[in-house]
């Protein structure tokens, strides 16, 4: 069975290698000569494809780890379980990627820390950092139970499960000093926090036997507000994001297709990993969390449509611009088709037909996100962009590295349902 | 505290860059390597750099029957409120009360939000350099602690910048304005523009055929951010308080039950 799954491995993971390798001496090449050599950014354009693809759609992908993890555990299904791990799994790559892919954007990434003692906290990029530095540790607490698992770690195990809501609570708190600074405001968050966890303690709320509720709860916190401020960044530029996406609603657009995403990258991933790895795929289930995708996607079609109806953007929406191309790709692509996939009965019920689905979100998605970040940013000023292919390779390599990644922990550690329960019944 | 600005009045600008010379030299900006390039004839160079933070634009205008040299100049704003602050995330850049916007270069990650952010397209980043900072104009922050007025309007041969309180200046733009009409185009860039700057322009000419930036919000691009970043501690108490009561309500059997392993019952 083992030496069978490493023998899928081969000329993939091959290809994998090389991408990834090529990836990492572009960015070397990078750190020694300036994002000048390897990018076609200029002083009009600071932004390009590492943001829009890397970081904004990244982090949307990795919305499954609250929507599947967090929000089923809070509003009921326990039979969502067998997602739980996988879709932790890949939230907590996803971050440390974007945290790769944010340190080779970055100008001087060693000074990264700086967001830590030196708060400005009027600024969205500071939320914007806050969420990524605290929701990765949420999400390293989340997926760490696995590792005390796999190595039979008892005593960690425990430890953890009676301090991660502490330490939970305690970040949740930081995070309310760093970007409030209102002392009623602390005071009032944290009281409701530690009103939760005493319940807990004492047994008035019921402790959930292998998961920390307040951990979920902090990850759902963080992601909404990360998610939504990835939008927030670009309430800034009324002056340079076209008037299709520029809407200050923006942050809430970006929370509901991040929630969208998270279920659609669900799907997507636990069809893809059962044939990759010769399992059963859970379909039932994928079907259920189909319904809740159509149930994302109405709701975001819903308030695009409001919005730009409301102020009246209507008849740019047909001119023949790149930009109206750009938005009918996102919307026809990413929305309608897969929404009408779901709500015809007999395609829903196939595999096939989700996965089709669930991908067409996927890549609507990201075409959003690029729109945001660089087709619909237009600088007057100076000579356009278009990515340089030294861009393109570094984000292709840090791609593929996670991707390695992520068959490697699926590998060796007890990610999928059916192996715990063997392991459990063994 | 009074708040520092400069007026420059392009009707009284002779072209000479004089303002240019002495920036760079002040500010140490090394000498660019230029070349011609098609569109306004003279100017040189084509645009604000990491090394030009003060240029003098040259534009061909058609007045009446003929066509004249109008000049502009570019440079940083200082804007009352400025976008670039409030993107920094760590504070790099700072809204002097004074007027200045100045650049702390120790705090700067290098994210280059403020370039974003910015109504002017004003920031540079050095590109070129493996340790790469944001650089512009500073209104001579450091000549002004001395007790000096900024390298360009000390340079300037013919009263083109002036330097001075923001309020005087605008008074004084307006006289110039009003003691004059046919001259100038009747209008002060910088007053409302992006909410006011500490960099004011009159001209003769309409703003756009100086290739001024003429639709820049008229309130501060930080305004627009407010609302979603004070909602942040709302959502999450919000937040927490509708999870926590979900959870409650829909462990309530769990809880009566307790049963210790796997709860069951939803399907």
């Amino acid at each position: 069975m083992v030496t069978e799954r490493k023998g899928a491995f081969g000329i993939g993971g091959a290809i994998l290698f090389v991408l990834a390798g090529l990836g990492i001496a572009l960015a070397l090449y990078r750190f020694a000569t300036g994002l000048g050599s390897v990018t076609n950014l200029n002083q009009g354009y600071p932004w390009g494809i590492w943001i829009g693809f890397d970081i904004l759609a990244g982090i949307a992908l990795a919305a499954g780890g609250f929507v599947v993890g967090g929000l089923m555990h809070m509003f009921g299904g326990e039979k969502y379980e067998p997602l739980v791990r996988p879709t932790i799994l890949t939230a907590f790559l996803g971050y440390l990627l974007f945290i790769v892919a944010l340190l080779v954007d970055l100008g001087r990434p060693w000074t990264i820390w700086h967001m830590i003692i030196m708060w400005h906290h009027e600024s969205p990029m500071f939320e914007v950092g806050w969420c990524v530095m605290l929701y990765t540790t949420i999400l390293l607490l989340e997926f760490i139970p696995v590792v005390f698992e796999r190595f039979n770690m008892t005593g960690l195990y425990k430890l953890w499960k009676y301090s991660a809501s502490w330490i939970a609570i305690a970040l949740l708190t930081l995070f309310a000093i760093a970007l409030t600074q209102s002392v009623p405001w602390v005071i009032a968050i944290a009281a409701v926090l530690i009103l939760f966890q005493l319940s807990v303690e004492v047994g008035a709320i019921y402790r959930h036997p292998r998961m920390p509720t307040l951990l979920l709860m902090a990850g759902i916190i963080f992601s909404t507000l990360h998610q939504s401020s990835l939008g927030t960044l670009f309430l800034m530029v009324p002056h340079k994001l076209h008037v299709i996406w520029y809407s200050p609603w923006l942050p809430v657009f970006f929370f509901v297709s991040a929630v969208a995403t998270g279920l659609a990258m669900a799907v997507f991933e636990s069809i893809l990993s059962a044939r990759f790895f010769g399992r059963e795929v859970e379909t039932d289930l994928l079907r259920s969390v189909g319904r809740f995708l159509s149930w994302a996607i109405i709701c975001y079609l819903g308030l695009r449509g409001i919005d730009l109806i409301v102020r009246g953007v209507g008849s740019e929406l047909l001119a023949w611009t790149p930009q109206c191309t750009a938005f009918w790709i996102e919307i026809v692509v990413g929305s309608l088709i897969p929404l009408a996939i779901l709500l015809t009965p007999e395609l829903a019920k196939s595999t096939t037909w989700l996965f089709s689905a669930s991908l067409m979100v996927i890549v609507g998605l990201i075409v959003n996100r690029v729109n945001v970040a660089v087709i619909g940013i237009t600088s007057k000023y100076s000579v356009t962009y278009y990515p340089h292919w030294m861009e393109i390779a570094i984000t292709v390599g840090i791609v593929s590295a996670g991707v390695l990644v992520f068959v490697f922990v699926c590998r060796h550690f007890p990610i999928f349902s059916d192996e715990r329960s063997a392991k459990g019944a063994g | 505290m009074a708040v520092n600005a400069l007026l420059i009045d392009t009707v009284r600008c002779t072209g000479c860059r004089g303002c240019q010379v002495a920036c760079k030299q002040w500010n140490k900006r090394a000498a660019e390597k230029t070349e011609f390039f098609g569109g306004p004839g003279y100017q040189n160079p084509a645009d604000l750099s990491k090394d030009t933070w003060c240029l003098v634009t040259y534009n061909e205008v058609r007045l009446g029957d003929r066509f004249e040299w109008v000049f502009g100049k570019k440079q940083c704003m200082h804007c009352n409120i400025p976008g670039c602050a409030s993107a920094c995330p760590v504070g790099a850049l700072e809204k002097l009360d004074s007027g200045p916007v100045i650049y702390h270069k120790d705090k700067c990650i290098g994210c280059r939000y403020c370039m974003l952010a910015c109504p002017f397209v004003v920031p540079r980043f050095e590109y070129g350099s493996w340790n790469p900072y944001i650089t512009k104009c500073t209104m001579c922050y450091d000549r002004l602690q001395m007790g000096e007025i900024p390298a360009c309007a000390k340079t300037c041969p013919t009263g083109s910048v002036t330097f001075g309180e923001r309020d005087a200046l605008i008074r004084e733009a307006r006289e110039r304005i009003a003691s004059n009409p046919s001259e100038y185009n009747h209008h002060i860039y910088g007053l409302e523009e992006a909410g006011g700057t500490c960099v004011l322009h009159i001209s003769k000419v309409p703003f756009e055929k100086l290739g001024y930036i003429t639709d820049v919000p008229r309130r501060p691009v930080a305004a627009q951010t407010e609302l979603a970043m004070k909602s942040i501690p709302a959502v999450m108490v919000g937040l927490a308080v509708v999870l926590g009561a979900s959870y409650k309500l829909r462990t309530r059997a769990h809880l009566r039950g307790e049963d210790a392993e796997r709860p069951s019952g939803t399907t």
